[in-house]
């Protein structure tokens, strides 16, 4: 049994997780501001310039920003194995992907190949690092427990969508003829259905029973869920791979998958209809609301498998609902505990002397009304998203939705650090 | 019979029972109800405490349990007593905005503590002392 999962120095420096967590939403007002490039709607063609642009600014400076920080954040607690080197890989896994999501962004927006040629080895470095490092720490976990599993397919399913990811982006940018459209459906298949999606199913195991006092996930879910999702992903992928094989397979597959999440998604909405603690909680509202999207995009992906002239633009509706519904409102949920609960730690090792001067407590660190200011926001741009297909003015408010929680997020983050820093010259001083 | 992980996890579940009523009191300001419910879950904790403190740790350690989790567990039930301390003061001057604030913080430092006993040091206890566990259980009844 390795006792270094109990060890006190368990938590890495506070800099390491709130430095991916400040860069994250300056991607939000970046996503925006592409999206006003450009001519017309951009959420007209799914091929856009400017939807392709602000896309991955979501995705890869927001989402997986804050993902990889909180993973080398929490996973060291939930599987009891801690990160190797975590500063170098920290730094290693942020600059990389902020350089490299940004010149992959900027070479969508402006059309422009070498900067695609630039971002897609950059981006490589990131996620290598990033993906080398937690399975390092994955082998070696003493807990073999089914939020392991999870993540592990989680990390594979990203391996599998970056491999993808670079190989078009350098194929494009040399102009190499190969199947776009089809390896593009793969990539965000294993993007979004696993590394998105088996993460936060891993995570919720822990994190829905432990802060809101919920009973726990059934053992046959939390034991055969991730499997099955992973399972019924690779199953849906093969009518990419081989052209001549059937259609029908990858569509049962798909179809399971959809019945898989969405069943995950009831029985978390059940779970947390049974909690305990039945006090008001901004991260509950947006984890219930990011459930809630999650059946509505499997509605609209399930709608799409019929044969109908709506089929593509449900299609388009259901990655939205994903992208911006589910695994945006679970990631900024989780945020606003992750960013007070690691300001609180972090002081409350000040031992004696932070007693003494008095540490903020949770709600003291980011103001509450902020976060509930934050949701209804949140929910305003996703509704604005599921018309901007159709309306040119709601695409023009999901612009101003996005800047304004990447501004409103930003200034929570910093919030917390420089709540942090005051308190720490305080309890500096009260030790000299 | 009662493996001590099973044991010592019902006792968590009680404590949450009770967190659960006296932080709902309080936010709702109805302090006669949230004293009481502070009072048991305080007495409850502190009950839990002492069988780990007294009974549990020294055992462990005795029987060549590694010192370092330990070490770690008791660092971490100073922060838990501290964080009760200052919510008895807050219960003490019907402070429903600080006591929400201090329990969300007491939640999550709870939360991963209990997290870590039941599935690291919980486990090691009971492959350390598989042969005076029912002993061990009731020596902690007794606390």
């Amino acid at each position: 049994m390795k006792i270094a999962s109990l060890s006190p120095d368990q938590a890495p420096p506070i800099g390491v997780p709130l430095r991916f967590f400040a860069v994250a939403p300056v991607f939000l007002v970046l996503a925006a501001l592409l999206l006003t490039i450009g001519d017309g709607n951009p959420f007209a063609n799914t091929h856009s310039p400017a939807l392709l642009a602000a896309t991955h600014c979501i995705t890869l400076g927001f989402m997986a920003m804050v993902m990889l920080g909180a993973i080398q954040q929490v996973v060291p607690v939930l599987i009891g194995s801690q990160m190797p080197a975590p500063r170098l890989v920290a730094w290693l896994t942020m600059l990389p992907l902020m350089g490299g999501a940004l010149l992959l962004t900027t070479g969508f927006a402006l059309s422009k190949p070498e900067l695609l040629n630039l971002s897609w080895p950059l981006l490589g470095l990131a996620f290598l690092v990033f993906i080398g490092a937690s399975l390092f720490s994955l082998a070696r976990a003493t807990a073999k427990n089914p939020t392991r599993t999870a993540i592990l397919l989680s990390i594979l399913s990203l391996a599998g969508a970056v491999t993808l990811g670079m190989l078009m982006a350098r194929g494009y940018a040399a102009g190499l003829s190969i199947p776009y459209a089809r390896l593009a459906t793969a990539h965000i298949s294993l993007a979004l259905g696993g590394g998105v999606m088996l993460l936060i199913v891993g995570v919720s195991y822990q994190v829905v029973p432990m802060f809101q006092l919920t009973p726990n996930y059934p053992k046959w879910l939390t034991t055969y869920l991730s499997p099955a999702i992973f399972g019924a992903l690779l199953l849906s992928l093969i009518p990419l791979t081989f052209e001549s094989a059937p259609r029908w397979p990858g569509l049962i597959a798909e179809i399971i998958f959809w019945i898989l999440t969405s069943g995950y998604a009831v029985i978390t909405l059940k779970l947390q209809s049974q909690r305990r603690r039945r006090v008001p909680d901004a991260t509950l509202s947006f984890f219930r609301l990011g459930m809630i999207a999650l059946l509505v995009a499997a509605s609209f992906s399930l709608g799409s498998l019929l044969p109908t002239a709506y089929s593509d633009h449900l299609r388009m509706l259901s990655v939205l609902t994903f992208l911006l519904g589910f695994a945006m409102s679970v990631i900024q949920g989780m945020l606003y505990k992750i960013i007070p609960f690691l300001v609180w730690f972090h002081l409350f090792r000040g031992g004696v002397n932070a007693i003494k001067v008095g540490i903020p407590n949770m709600k003291e660190i980011i103001p509450e009304r902020w976060m509930w200011w934050h949701l209804k926001l949140h929910g305003g741009t996703l509704l604005a998203a599921l018309l901007a297909t159709r309306l040119d003015m709601a695409a023009w408010l999901v612009m101003l939705g996005l800047l304004l929680q990447g501004i409103l997020l930003g200034c929570a983050n910093f919030a917390g650090i420089s709540v942090y820093r005051r308190t720490y010259r305080r309890i500096e001083q009260a030790s000299t | 019979m009662k493996t001590i992980k099973e044991f010592m996890a019902a006792g968590h579940t009680a404590c949450d029972n009770e967190f659960a009523r006296a932080e709902e009191a309080a936010l709702a300001n109805n302090w006669s109800v949230a004293e009481t419910a502070f009072t048991t879950f305080q007495s409850a904790m502190s009950h839990h405490f002492k069988m780990e403190e007294e009974v549990l740790f020294p055992t462990l350690k005795s029987s060549g349990g590694p010192a370092g989790p330990v070490h770690v567990m008791l660092m971490e039930h100073a922060q838990i007593k501290e964080l009760l301390k200052q919510m008895a003061e807050a219960v003490a001057q019907k402070d429903a905005q600080r006591y929400g604030g201090l329990s969300e913080t007491l939640l999550i430092v709870m939360q991963q503590h209990n997290y870590k006993e039941e599935n690291i040091l919980y486990s090691m206890a009971d492959d350390i002392l598989a042969q005076e566990r029912e002993a061990l259980i009731e020596r902690m009844q007794a606390v």
